[in-house]
């Protein structure tokens, strides 16, 4: 019997460039941001690296997410925040298609429970046309019940954002480091940032593996973006990780409801969210609990009772069915709620911070706003336009299971076929860990939880690292 | 499309009997339809010895038992169709990915012997970091039987049910140390004896009346359990979890796709003859309930195959009356009742969720007709009979279990002579086991 160890199923990478090759920039973190930011400039002909410290993309605070597209309609007004999830909206949109990346607009309603509440609606519609989001209607209960059938009739009314959509949270990143790479970005995973210095005209950062030259750094270290930012020598902000714990449930209740059930937003926070997943689940979600540990996301079973107690006072037909996967993500908030966003031009050093909770929508509007924070002119890459495409994970578009030639079907909660999982164990961009493969294919994300499939994954991962090898 | 005359979706123990058994009967146009690449079922990875005895008259092991079974099947001319699963049923269209691509299948006979699966972790709810080496039975069995895979050193197994016995056998063959049992019920989930074998023989620790508060670890690494009584709480140093048991039909495909899911059993409702509301659709095995021993969903498979070959030759129209159960039933099985049908042999029968005493009740119209005081075990089915109970179309039977307080009282002075008998059991089976 041989023994493995399924957290280091997959080898830890190394670089392919070389020790003395300067780069133009070095983007710290593939986190959403991240990704997004590093296609941008390499778009742009900028010669990037993407230095990460796991052995992955999405590694932090950008797996656990509710994977929605935001409007921007409650965004705070005239903020950078405002100004980015718009503008990543719209650019999502444009290159969604060209990507096969999935899309689903649902819709969503933000449901006031009590007078309160209801009171609350109108301001919430106003900052919303204020915020140029046009499409908003206001609900009464009956057409609430009538659009939500199975909806609480506790519902005292709602407003109607018709732009709230659902994406996939994991291939969408993918897709940007992918372009990254074909418009000739370098990548740099299991290089964990340790310190840096400036000698007036590039970066020497070093890192766990090999330092790394770059003209300017990009700091979008989510989690660990205050420590990074301390090697430039001033710390202006502070993160203060905020859990988010999340219930998923099975399939089965996938019909339950249309639109997404927002609820009205308190200061701190967007609240707890009932909404439909690009992968066919009910998600209920997130707490928001701030913590001093930035990689510690335990669940908590009480919390986890708590948030089902809540999704079923709303959703009271979810009752019947089964809890698919519970998990816990952390937000990288900071001291202060808006973006940290800020560039040093003596020392070459744009930080991109505190991105707590839009990040997902925000990141190609975010990935604009930096580059030309940044104001220098290159080339621009001739193979801008290349076309990179993303397999298809999600339930809105046909998945592998459905094209013959698969060889079969080994995760079957999921349908995650033999290829996909080969396929995720292959190239540049290819599984890092157990997590990559499962945001890769979903493999073992189903009600069963790998009872049927986990053993098999596992070998299929082991024949293809040895066959990588 | 193709159209058959009996699609059987699953090729486990009872999917593949009543394969057998239709076959017998004269039907040729019968496809079963099965996900994995080979047949046989659950017991492909329950390496353990005790398989086959009733059918076989032998002592087999679950792998040899399933090889036996998928072979009857080819040498009988079988159609089995692998690597099939199936994703849709949709007006009596059954939808399959096959690695030839999408296939649809009309049938007049819809056999689904679904199988069970145990509760993983989500659905308990359980603190803690997240793992892949938190698992279940299943997947243990999977990895040392099927792959040659060791996961981990040493785990702790959490739940008592029988199960839980063979996690220790496949934990064994792998080499794997097994720290500790834990149970949240005041007894084990199982025979005593397994109690004393396990303590005893195996020197496995066994924490009744425990709870598991937290699955300690960091950056995926299981570094040890905290578990908690309702005094004290101590560590448990380990790099493994399986949860056992809590086994739950392999259902959603029902749920998604019937109107009639049964919420108590997680399973359609089905008739004394195996049969669903709706027309033509037939479920046995553990998609039923939760899991039984093999044997029982191969004569379970014989008998739903006797009342498709009835359904196919009468055509009789049913005529059903529900039966609902309370929570502290954990599974029933008939939750239909046939009127048509001359199969009388029980209403119904039962097990309950905890060990309790208590009285168990028959409503009919919500009018008590039948009464039983019993003293159950979770692991021991109970069966109402039929007599007294006459039963007219549209009537609503609901059963109903109440725990008796004075009865704690004898409840205790049983469980210390189950326990005294158990001791004198083990004493007597021991030395065989040595």
């Amino acid at each position: 019997m041989e023994y493995i160890d399924l957290n280091n199923l997959f080898p830890l990478r190394s670089s392919n460039f070389a020790k003395d090759e300067i780069f133009d920039v070095a983007v710290i973190g593939a986190g959403v941001v991240g990704c997004a930011t590093f296609k941008e400039f390499c778009e742009q002909g900028a010669k990037a690296v993407l230095v990460e410290k796991a052995n992955d993309i999405l590694d932090g605070a950008s797996k656990g997410n509710s994977a929605i597209l935001h409007t921007g309609f409650d965004a705070p007004p005239d903020t950078l925040e405002h100004e980015c999830v718009q503008r990543g909206y719209t650019e999502y949109m444009k290159i969604k298609d060209d990507y096969n990346l999935p899309f689903l607009n649902t819709k969503a309603l933000v449901v006031a429970w009590n007078d309160e509440q209801l009171g609350k609606l109108d301001a919430i519609q106003n900052k919303g046309l204020g915020n140029g989001v046009k499409e908003l209607d206001l609900l009464t209960s009956k057409q609430i019940i009538k659009k939500e059938p199975n909806l609480s009739h506790d519902a005292k009314g709602a407003i109607l954002v018709h732009g709230e959509s659902l994406i996939d949270p994991w291939s969408a990143p993918l897709a940007y480091v992918k372009k990254g790479i074909s418009c000739g970005g370098k990548t740099a995973f299991s290089h964990e940032v340790q310190d840096g210095s400036f000698n007036g005209k590039y970066w020497v950062i070093k890192t766990s593996q090999k330092p790394i030259n770059a003209k300017v750094v990009i700091n979008a270290a989510g989690l660990y973006g205050d420590i990074v930012d301390k090697i430039k020598g001033t710390q202006d902000f502070k993160i203060i990780p905020r859990k988010g714990q999340f219930v998923i449930f099975d399939e089965t209740a996938y019909n339950l409801i249309n639109s997404i059930i927002l609820p009205v937003p308190t200061k701190r926070t967007k609240g707890v969210v009932i909404t439909k997943t690009a992968f066919g689940n009910i998600l209920v979600g997130p707490t928001a609990e701030d913590q001093e540990s930035r990689s510690d996301s335990q669940t908590v079973k009480e919390t986890l009772e708590d948030l089902k107690n809540k999704a079923f006072h709303m959703l009271p037909a979810l009752k019947n069915h089964k809890v698919t996967a519970t998990f816990a993500g952390l937000r990288p908030a900071s001291d202060e709620t808006f973006y940290r966003v800020s560039i040093n031009d003596e020392k070459n050093w744009i930080t991109v911070g505190g991105i707590r909770s839009t990040g997902l929508t925000a990141s190609l509007g975010l990935a604009k706003h930096i580059f030309e924070l940044h104001d220098t002119r290159y080339e621009k890459n001739p193979k801008e336009n290349e076309k990179i495409t993303v397999p298809n994970i999600s339930e809105f578009a046909p998945r592998d299971n459905q094209k013959e030639g698969y060889g079969k079907i080994v995760c079957y909660c999921e349908c995650v076929t033999e290829r996909e999982i080969k396929n995720a164990c292959h190239g540049e961009l290819g599984a890092g860990n157990i997590g990559g493969l499962k945001r890769r294919t979903r493999a073992m994300m189903g009600r069963c939880q790998g009872f049927n499939c986990e053993a098999a994954v596992t070998q299929i991962c082991k024949n293809e690292v040895e066959n990588n090898e | 499309m193709n159209n058959i005359q009996i699609a059987i979706i699953g090729a486990g123990p009872a999917g593949l009997s009543a394969a057998l058994e239709l076959k017998k009967l004269g039907y040729d146009d019968l496809v079963v339809f099965e996900r994995e690449d080979e047949a046989g079922g659950t017991p492909r990875h329950c390496g353990h010895l005790g398989f086959g005895i009733f059918e076989f008259k032998r002592v087999l092991s679950g792998p040899d038992y399933a090889k036996k079974l998928a072979k009857l099947a080819i040498d009988n001319k079988i159609d089995i169709k692998l690597k099939s699963t199936l994703t849709k049923i949709e007006k009596g269209v059954l939808t399959f990915s096959t690695p030839e691509g999408i296939k649809q299948y009309r049938s007049t006979c819809t056999l689904l012997a679904l199988g069970a699966r145990e509760t993983p972790r989500p659905d308990r709810l359980v603190s803690g970091a997240r793992s892949p080496n938190v698992i279940t039975t299943g997947t243990l069995q999977r990895f040392t039987y099927l792959q040659k895979i060791k996961p981990f050193d040493r785990a702790v197994i959490v739940g008592s049910e029988i199960v839980s016995f063979s996690a220790i056998m496949s934990a064994k063959h792998a080499g794997i140390k097994i720290e500790a049992i834990i149970e949240e019920k005041d007894e084990i989930d199982t025979f005593c004896i397994v109690k004393y074998m396990v303590k005893y023989l195996l020197k496995i620790p066994v924490f009744t009346n425990t709870k598991l508060k937290n699955i300690n670890g960091k950056d995926k690494k299981i570094t040890s359990v905290t578990i908690s009584t309702k005094e004290s709480e101590r560590e448990i140093p380990c790099d493994g979890v399986i949860f056992t048991g809590q086994f739950i039909p392999e259902s959603s495909i029902m749920q998604k796709s019937f109107d009639d899911f049964n919420l108590s059993n997680n399973s359609l409702y089905i008739s004394q003859n195996f049969q669903a509301k709706s027309d033509g659709f037939f479920v046995a095995g553990n998609a039923i309930r939760g899991a039984l021993a093999a044997f029982k969903c191969y004569f379970e498979g014989k008998k739903v195959a006797k009342s498709i070959h009835d359904f196919i030759r009468f055509k009789h129209e049913a005529e059903f009356v529900k039966i609902e159960a309370d929570e502290n039933i954990s599974w029933y099985y008939p939750s239909l009742i046939d009127l048509k049908s001359p199969i009388k042999e029980h209403l119904t029968t039962l097990r309950l969720k905890k060990r309790a005493r208590g009285v168990i009740k028959v409503l009919l119209n919500e009018r008590v007709v039948y009464k039983k005081n019993i003293h159950a075990f979770p692991f021991v089915s109970v069966s109402i009979p039929w007599k007294h109970i006459e039963l007219k179309p549209k009537d609503v039977i609901r059963l109903e279990f109440v725990t008796l307080p004075f009865c704690i009282f004898y409840h205790n002075i049983l469980k210390k002579y189950a326990k005294l008998s158990s001791f004198i059991l083990f004493l007597l089976v021991s030395p065989l086991v040595r």
